[in-house]
């Protein structure tokens, strides 16, 4: 069995519990579509042929990806930094067409479809220039470095007609779709609010072999080129906020600082911000890279419970009770070893009550490379997956205009004209 | 090396404790299962720590046993002479 539909199976077997569920297909209206299987191999006359833009890590990884999927051909790489331009050609066994500008790729008479992992402030006027050309895109999150990057980006898309489909990979995992079912279902009640975080312990900095390449490969680390922390990695964790809400944000507000690594970089170290949905619920963010313990998490908390994707739990607000006996136990226990306090606290503290919840899903699946048989199949159908741009447009508005709420100390009201239609 | 032989009466004895400590593990249960208000199934589902509290009350004995018989055997010894 080839990877492709091992994982296409694997993932339709998971999700079998959708065919029931029409309040899930309106908030996920691309699994229905992914989830298809027509039972008919793919034939060699419905080959893809794709190419690559940015070969560094991110790039790397896609292509790799790429690789796995049955009737995909790499006919193109691109990059304009020497060791990876190299390493593209190494990685396509010199059978890709290689390129140091991507205009010249542009030019190429069958190509069906582009990868963009370039740095984030490349990535408009390719992404426009490719669906100008009439070349589906998938371009890695987030969309654009501006606001009226990601809108210009989108609305080609529109004009086009043609395929653009962020890198917004937890949209095809199957945990994240199995809990939306769950919230759908009202397992957790209403979600009242999304409290997500990333945290890393590490500078972020990539080694420079010379100096004059410091801003070429650090890009990350300068506003020129990119958002900091909220491109990165809040864009994707605001996206998942905004989905399981099921609402784009009304308002949003921040802070931001270079509070630890202050080594000349120009975007922020540590964010924090709040976004004001109109039922009142938020979504609180915050990122920072010099402490590492939490880790990434999105809990997705409603009044019946909460939902913990990234280590995949799901906890009830009443959970099952203990077996009898262990309750006798532990009263005993409690009875022998509790000391009373003298001079303490006069109150219960409100400490969480360990508890380990269940999973959600079961699952041992790449959701990178989910994205990418979604991404082909939809080359292969000729158009879009409903509702998946949207999501990744507002992902991306929304990180941008945090640090816009970080940069002007204000609070940001979301644009109208930025908001997408379902 | 010399054989260490145990007499039936001393194992029929420590079989009954160790029976009679499981009908009190089992009874434990049950009182827990009314005082909590859980699920009678936990009859079943929870032997195995119904077996733990067993060798708990089992070796509780025991360790009771030992504090006791240095006094049983003072007064025993008493009353012989």
């Amino acid at each position: 069995m080839d990877i492709q539909s091992k994982n296409r199976r694997e993932f339709i077997k998971e999700l079998g519990f959708l065919a029931g569920s029409a309040t899930l297909l309106a908030s996920v209206p691309w699994v229905k579509t992914f989830a298809q299987e027509n039972g008919k191999a793919v034939s060699p006359s419905d080959r893809v042929r794709v190419g690559v833009i940015g070969v560094g890590d991110r790039g790397r990884a896609l292509l790799l990806n790429l690789k796995e999927i049955e009737n995909v051909e790499i006919i193109a790489v691109c990059d304009d930094y020497e060791p990876n331009y190299q390493r593209a050609i190494e990685l396509t066994g010199g059978k890709a067409k290689a390129f140091h500008d991507y205009r010249g790729m542009l030019e190429m008479k069958d190509l069906d479809a582009v990868v963009v992992a370039t740095p984030l402030h490349l990535h408009a006027h390719i992404t426009v220039d490719f669906l100008r050309a009439g070349v589906h895109v998938l371009c890695e999150k987030s969309m654009a470095r501006t606001i009226e990057d990601c809108k210009w980006m989108a609305d080609a898309a529109q004009e086009t007609g043609k395929i653009l489909q962020i890198g917004h990979q937890r949209l095809f995992n199957p945990v994240y779709l199995n809990a939306l079912e769950r919230v759908k279902a009202g397992e957790i009640g209403e979600v009242l609010q999304v409290r997500a975080y990333w945290h890393r312990n590490a500078n972020w900095r990539r080694a420079v072999p010379s100096p004059e390449l410091e801003r070429k490969i650090n890009w990350r680390l300068y506003n020129e080129y990119s958002a900091g922390l909220m491109s990165e990695l809040g864009s994707h964790q605001i996206q998942v906020a905004n989905w399981f809400i099921g609402k784009v944000p009304v308002r949003v507000m921040g802070s931001g600082s270079i509070c630890y690594w202050k080594d000349g970089r120009e975007v922020y170290d540590q964010v924090a911000v709040i976004y004001d949905y109109d039922n009142g619920a938020k979504c609180l963010y915050d990122s920072f890279i010099s402490n590492k313990h939490y880790g990434l998490e999105e809990q997705i908390q409603g009044d019946k419970g909460t939902i913990e994707p990234e280590v995949n739990r799901i906890y009830s607000e009443n959970p099952p009770k203990a077996p009898g006996i262990r309750q006798l136990i532990h009263s005993i226990e409690k009875g022998i070893w509790e000391t009373i306090p003298i001079g303490g606290a006069t109150w219960v503290p409100e400490t969480a009550v360990p508890y380990r919840g269940n999973i959600i899903a079961p699952y041992d699946n790449n959701d990178t490379l989910l994205q990418m048989i979604g991404f082909i199949k939809a080359v292969r159908n000729g158009k879009p997956f409903p509702g998946l741009l949207r999501e990744g447009y507002h992902a991306s508005i929304a990180s941008l205009l945090g640090l816009q709420a970080m940069d002007t100390g204000q609070i940001v009201d979301w644009p109208a004209e930025y908001v997408m239609e379902a | 090396m010399r054989d260490l032989i145990i007499p039936g009466k001393v194992i029929k004895r420590e079989l009954i404790i160790l029976i009679v400590s499981f009908v009190a593990a089992v009874l434990l249960n049950i009182y827990s299962i009314i005082k909590y208000k859980t699920a009678w199934g936990e009859l079943f589902s929870q032997l195995h720590v119904v077996v733990a509290v067993t060798l708990i009350i089992y070796l509780l004995v025991i360790l009771f046993r030992l504090l006791i018989s240095p006094i049983f055997r003072l007064l025993t010894h008493k009353r012989g002479k």
